[in-house]
């Protein structure tokens, strides 16, 4: 319980910590999408109950903060961070009995692959809604750069997070994933 | 999947559609709480960031430090530092005579307003400025900036706190303005680039006759149609004109540096 706690305060702490990442110009407008890196870590290693609260939690704070309201609603809904951080967190979950054994490198490439994911589908939504795709190079280079840096800093919050679970006692379950383990995973080792 | 796991996903399903159904006034509200609550970062973002650029450009090589010396040895520091700080008085007297005069001799009701945040939505151009409902912005307020003397269009309003307010760029693709070049009846439909990709992004011109006589270097105004935006606003100067099929489509560029924007001033209506 302490764990969950402390996930949301993370959270919370990540979107003050947005306020102050820069916006690279060189990289077409890329930037560390730190609150989006910091649910997709939590994610791998909550249980998904919890994990869809946080995405409900995380997902409203964004869109009260960054959601352009054009004309009566927007062209991205309001709440659309939501199912979008939903989905992300529901895919980045099938890696936390990777996660569980001590591997770091999936989770780290799944959390890049999710942001570039959920940049896409808002891209894309933008089109539709304008009636048009235009993919030019400077979008992807965007798109890439954005997912790239969230990789570069992932390790250190999977760090962060599973130093602070140790200390709290909190062990990733794995219910539902699979049969073949119990809900900590331990019919690997057994 | 267990019990537990299907209940909250359909409770999930559930707060999700009825976050969806929340009425453009609910999300007004939301959206001014956040703004009020995140105001402070922003600012302190901005001048953290401002900070950093000048120690920046503080930074020189060995060569020029040693330049740098010698000249400090022959002034006194304090004079230097006293010097300086004229310089920049004088610079920013001279930019607030050249708004002030600028504000009295506008038609258009000002409210001057700084720019605290420059960070915004992934795939939006917008800017954050502390002044909001209580400085009678309302949404879709032009905002311009004086460039020679002219009121530059810089974007509109999309969103109003109580202190603070959002502005679309007129760099996004989502701020349309109906526009105008300067010395013929061509009018067209201005808008910036989708994706938010550059700061100065080029402008297009589009839905101009095919045959317009229109060169490079041509000034670009607002026409004033559609109400949003009062009529002869400098939007830019046109860059490059190509003839298609059915109309054609020019390429502006923005007088305005969006990038280097410190005030502004939001329209409010017009002098009685």
């Amino acid at each position: 319980m302490i764990y969950y706690i402390i996930v949301f305060i993370s959270i919370a702490l990540s979107f003050v910590l947005q306020e102050f990442v820069p916006v690279f110009e060189w990289a077409y407008g890329a930037r560390l999408m730190l609150v989006f890196t910091v649910f997709l870590c939590a994610a791998v290693t909550l249980p998904f109950p919890v994990m869809l609260l946080l995405a409900v939690f995380t997902g409203f704070i964004w869109d009260a903060r960054y959601h352009v309201p054009l004309g009566d609603a927007g062209e991205l809904s309001f709440g659309l961070t939501i199912f979008i951080l939903g989905l992300l967190g529901l895919f980045i979950q099938g890696v936390r009995p990777l996660f569980s054994r001590g591997r770091w490198e999936v989770p780290v490439f799944m959390v890049g692959t999710m942001i570039m994911v959920g940049m896409l589908i808002q891209f894309l939504l933008i089109s539709f809604h304008r009636g048009g795709v235009e993919f030019l190079p400077e979008v992807w280079f965007k798109i890439l750069m954005t997912s790239l840096f969230s990789m570069l800093i992932a390790p250190i919050v999977l760090l962060l997070l599973s130093r602070l679970a140790k200390k709290t006692g909190f062990r990733i379950r794995l219910e539902g994933i699979t049969r073949n383990l119990d809900h900590y995973g331990d019919a690997f080792s057994a | 999947m267990s019990r537990i796991n299907i209940i909250t996903l359909v409770v999930f399903g559930v707060v999700l559609v009825w976050i969806f159904l929340f009425s453009p006034d609910t999300i007004r509200v939301v959206q001014r709480g956040a703004l009020a609550v995140f105001a402070p970062m922003m600012s302190s973002s901005e001048k953290l960031e401002r900070s950093i650029d000048e120690f920046g450009d503080d930074g020189r090589s060995p060569r020029e430090l040693r330049k740098r010396l010698d000249v400090l040895e022959r002034e006194s520091a304090l004079l230097r530092l006293e010097n300086e700080r004229l310089h920049d008085l004088t610079e920013e007297n001279r930019a607030l005579r050249q708004a002030l005069n600028y504000v009295e001799n506008s038609p258009l009701n000002l409210v001057s307003a700084r720019v605290i945040n420059r960070k915004g939505p992934t795939w939006y151009h917008t800017l954050i400025i502390d002044q909001g409902s209580r400085s009678n912005i309302t949404v879709d307020s032009p905002v311009i900036v004086p460039v020679d003397n002219e009121a530059a269009l810089v974007g509109k309003v999309s969103q109003v706190g109580e202190d603070s307010s959002v502005v679309i760029l007129l760099s996004d693709e989502v701020c349309q303005v109906s526009a105008r070049v300067m010395g013929t009846t061509e009018q067209g439909i201005l808008s910036g680039q989708r994706g938010a990709l550059n700061a100065a992004p080029e402008l297009k011109l589009r839905y101009i006759s095919k045959d317009a006589a229109i060169a490079p270097g041509d000034t670009v105004i607002s026409s004033g149609v559609g109400g949003v935006f009062p009529g002869n606003l400098l939007l830019g100067e046109i860059k490059e004109f190509s003839r298609g099929a059915i109309d054609g489509e020019a390429v502006v560029i923005s007088k305005v540096n969006f990038a280097l924007l410190k005030n502004v001033f939001v329209v409010s209506g017009l002098k009685e």
